[in-house]
């Protein structure tokens, strides 16, 4: 069955670090940038996120994440530089549209803050399994029953596809028409995905039936059938982690 | 006191006009393994239904009468509790799987999870229910990857790894191919061989014939009879209430062969046994 | 969709429980489907739509929140904050659909319309702290570059860009949703309604 998640399996020192470490490391490089509001310092925590990539072996995974977001950000730079507005130093013109050093600086900043919270996003989500994720989260607190919830989307949805595809191959084998103009791609696609939406709400019923029949409504303590996930450094790099944002706090401040 | 006890039960489903279930009233004894057949729309998963606590707790709708397993009154207890007595396995092989586990062990482990059994109790249950079934094999798969009847054996590992005193199958080969239907089948005659107590709703009425102690007949969620196969497929008018007895039976009745108390074979065995003696005699 | 049935019921059943899967599957079908079809419009909260439309507020936001931690995990994990967006169409559905916005077409394009207004405003704010107003759609930016020019606020300017790339996707999509709703089998729909009581048959 496809994968549709971004984690990617791989033995790393980031791998081995542990969820909640991960979240303190999101949230401290999402937080020294912005205290701190310089752009070198930005940069260098996107620095330090390449290069965490790079070491885990997940680099080629990040392309197509930031390439979803190029067109985004191109835009931003065009309408920020060259339609805001007040801006008056003109940086350089491609025929009638001028764009503003202003607008320019203003762009850069906006991408490189979102450049570092995508990265430090993620590097976790690349390199932490999502149901080790849950499986954190639901020994911190998170109801077991949301935990489920995450687990089974990720099995669902592959599987919905795939049922989708048979249907279709077996459709285009009888002559279905997918090429055409818009109305009849549509019309082409419904007979698709109808009845395998019907069919996945229908087997809610069943699903929760059998849940039901597996104890999912119990609220003794639970036990996991995995080992906890230990992370031998854990205490000393959440601690880096803090210093680093107590000492940008307090740069700031003086 | 009988393992179960059900007295007078009627239901009607939310936003229904007709009870599904109407009065019914028996017992079942530890060790016996019960055919429930009967037309489409007779009640047969309802009372499923009921035994395992989904009616009402899961269904609401009205409810009266009772049913007690072990001692246990099924309406004044919580599901989760009812499932460490009672397990269920359904038609669909897909939709019991929880979808949130990736390995079939893992997949049996869900319900133990949930009711807090600690890890090592729970890798020993986990061993014995994947010998039972014979799915050992099939430990590191994906649930979700594997045939129906693989899948069915996985789902009844996975209810029979939280120890239940009864097991309710409702069709479960009915979505399986002729292959995974005897896999299921001989895994569910294993199981009775052992002890467990076992109802189970089914359309191949050769194989009820042949496995069941006694066979529960419902129409119009009433009870027909309730009898042990030979009794029950040899009454007359079974097909006003929508029922075609085993083939072995037909035949035997189309022809008059009939043992010494009046009664018609059931089973390929019981037939072939009839049919010597009726040719001998001749 | 009874009047009588409570709308802020926190704990849901174990077939709403099981419901939240299948709408963030919908959700992602539909988003597939435009994408294959090179269709103008997203269709990626269908399913959140729906959940809130069978299973009341709660439902819908839960399913909306869980539908953008999955999209953080399998797309873009910076994304996912606009769960908060989600969260409101959630709630939003749930609360018009619980209050008869419903039955009719021209109901549920209003429907359509005020969630699409309510998911805007959330956005707006995410929009401005991620890029500075914009959303990344041709022609939503390229209103918010003309307003802009002519010196219309900026926080108007975001949200006309918003709404004008939503409207018509939450129109469709809530056709779609109450399309799915109207063909299910009614005893499936009462199943997601959390405030049934079960009563004593003699
Ligand atoms: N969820 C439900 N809501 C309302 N009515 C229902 C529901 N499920 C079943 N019924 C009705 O209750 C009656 C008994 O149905 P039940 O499913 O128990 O029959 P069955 O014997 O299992 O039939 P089949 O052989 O088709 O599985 C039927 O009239 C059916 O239409
Ligand atoms: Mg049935």
């Amino acid at each position: 069955m496809q994968n549709i998640s971004l984690y990617v399996n791989k033995k790393s020192f980031v791998h081995d670090v542990d969820f909640l470490t991960k979240l303190i490391y999101i949230f401290v490089f999402i937080a020294i940038p912005i205290i701190s509001g310089s752009v070198i310092i930005g940069l260098l925590a996107i620095l330090i996120s390449l290069i965490l990539h790079t070491c885990a072996g997940v680099l080629k995974k990040l392309i197509p994440i930031v390439a979803l977001s190029l067109f985004v950000l191109l835009s931003v730079i065009i309408v920020q530089a060259a339609f805001i507005p007040g801006y008056h130093i003109v940086f350089f013109s491609l025929g009638p549209v001028h764009f503003y050093q202003e607008g320019l600086i203003h762009a850069s900043l906006i991408i490189v803050r979102f450049l570092d919270i995508l990265l430090v996003s993620s590097l976790t989500v690349l390199t932490t399994r999502p149901s080790d994720i849950v499986e954190t989260l639901q020994r911190k607190g998170l109801s077991h029953r949301m935990g489920y919830v995450i687990n089974s989307i990720f099995q669902i949805i592959p599987q919905m596809v795939s049922s989708m595809k048979t249907i279709s191959d077996a459709q285009r084998s009888r002559g279905m028409e997918t090429e055409g103009n818009l109305f009849v791609r549509v019309k082409a696609f419904l007979p698709l995905i109808g009845p395998v939406v019907i069919s996945s709400l229908v087997g809610t019923r069943e699903r929760a039936m059998a849940l039901e029949a597996r104890a999912f409504s119990a609220d003794a303590k639970r036990t996991y059938f995995h080992e906890e996930m230990k992370y031998r450094y854990k205490t000393p790099v959440r601690i880096i982690l803090l210093l680093l944002l107590v000492v940008s706090i307090i740069w700031r401040v003086l | 006191m009988s393992k179960v006890v059900v007295n007078n039960l009627k239901y009607r489903y939310p936003l229904t006009e007709n009870l599904a279930i109407n009065g019914l009233t028996f017992e079942i004894e530890q060790g016996e393994l019960i055919g429930i057949i009967g037309r489409n729309g007779a009640g047969k998963s309802t009372l499923c239904a009921a035994l395992t606590g989904l009616v009402p707790h899961f269904f609401k709708g009205a409810y009266g009468g009772s049913v007690h397993i072990d001692g246990i009154n099924v309406k004044e207890s919580k599901l989760s509790y009812i499932s460490r007595e009672v397990g269920i396995v359904f038609q669909n092989p897909f939709t019991q799987m929880t979808g949130a586990k990736e390995t079939v062990k893992e997949e049996l482990a869900f319900g133990l999870e949930n009711l807090g059994v600690p890890k090592l109790e729970m890798l020993r249950r986990i061993e014995d229910a994947l010998n039972l079934l014979e799915i050992d094999h099939l430990r590191d798969k994906n649930p979700l990857e594997l045939s129906g009847g693989q899948m069915q054996r996985v789902a009844i590992a996975s209810i029979l790894v939280m120890h239940p005193g009864l097991l309710v199958l409702d069709e479960p080969t009915s979505q399986l191919d002729p292959q995974g239907t005897a896999e299921v089948f001989r895994a569910i005659k294993k199981l009775s061989n052992q002890g467990m107590t076992i109802i189970m709703v089914e359309h191949k009425i050769e194989e009820i014939a042949e496995y069941a102690d006694r066979v529960m007949f419902l129409d119009n969620g009433k009870i027909v009879a309730f009898d042990t196969p030979t009794n029950v497929f040899s009454m007359n008018h079974l097909e006003e209430h929508g029922l075609r007895p085993p083939v072995f039976t037909r035949v035997c009745k189309g022809l008059g062969i009939r043992d010494l108390s009046g009664l018609y074979p059931v089973t390929l065995s019981e037939a072939v046994n009839e049919v010597q003696k009726f040719n001998e005699s001749d | 969709m009874k009047k009588n049935r409570s709308l802020w019921m926190v704990k849901l059943n174990t077939a709403s429980i099981a419901l939240i899967p299948a709408a963030v599957a919908i959700n992602y079908i539909g988003k597939l489907f435009a994408e294959t079809l090179k269709l103008p419009l997203w269709l990626d909260s269908i399913g959140t739509i729906f959940a809130g439309i069978l299973g009341g507020p709660i439902l819908g936001a839960l399913s909306g929140l869980i539908n953008n931690v999955i999209y953080g995990l399998t797309v873009s994990p910076a994304s996912a904050v606009y769960g908060i967006a989600s969260i409101a169409i959630g709630v939003a559905s749930g609360l018009l659909a619980y209050y008869g916005m419903v039955g009719k077409l021209w109901k549920v394009i209003i429907f359509g319309v005020i969630v699409a207004f309510v998911s805007s405003i959330v956005s707006v704010p995410l929009n401005y702290i991620y890029y500075g107003g914009q959303t990344g759609n041709v022609w939503g930016d390229a209103a918010f570059a003309f307003l802009n020019a002519h010196h219309v606020n900026i926080i108007l300017s975001s949200f006309i860009d918003n709404i004008s790339v939503d409207a018509p996707d939450k129109i469709v999509s809530s056709i779609v949703a109450f399309a799915v709703f109207s063909v299910l089998p009614k005893r499936l729909i009462t199943l997601f309604d959390n405030s049934q009581e079960t009563t004593t048959l003699d």
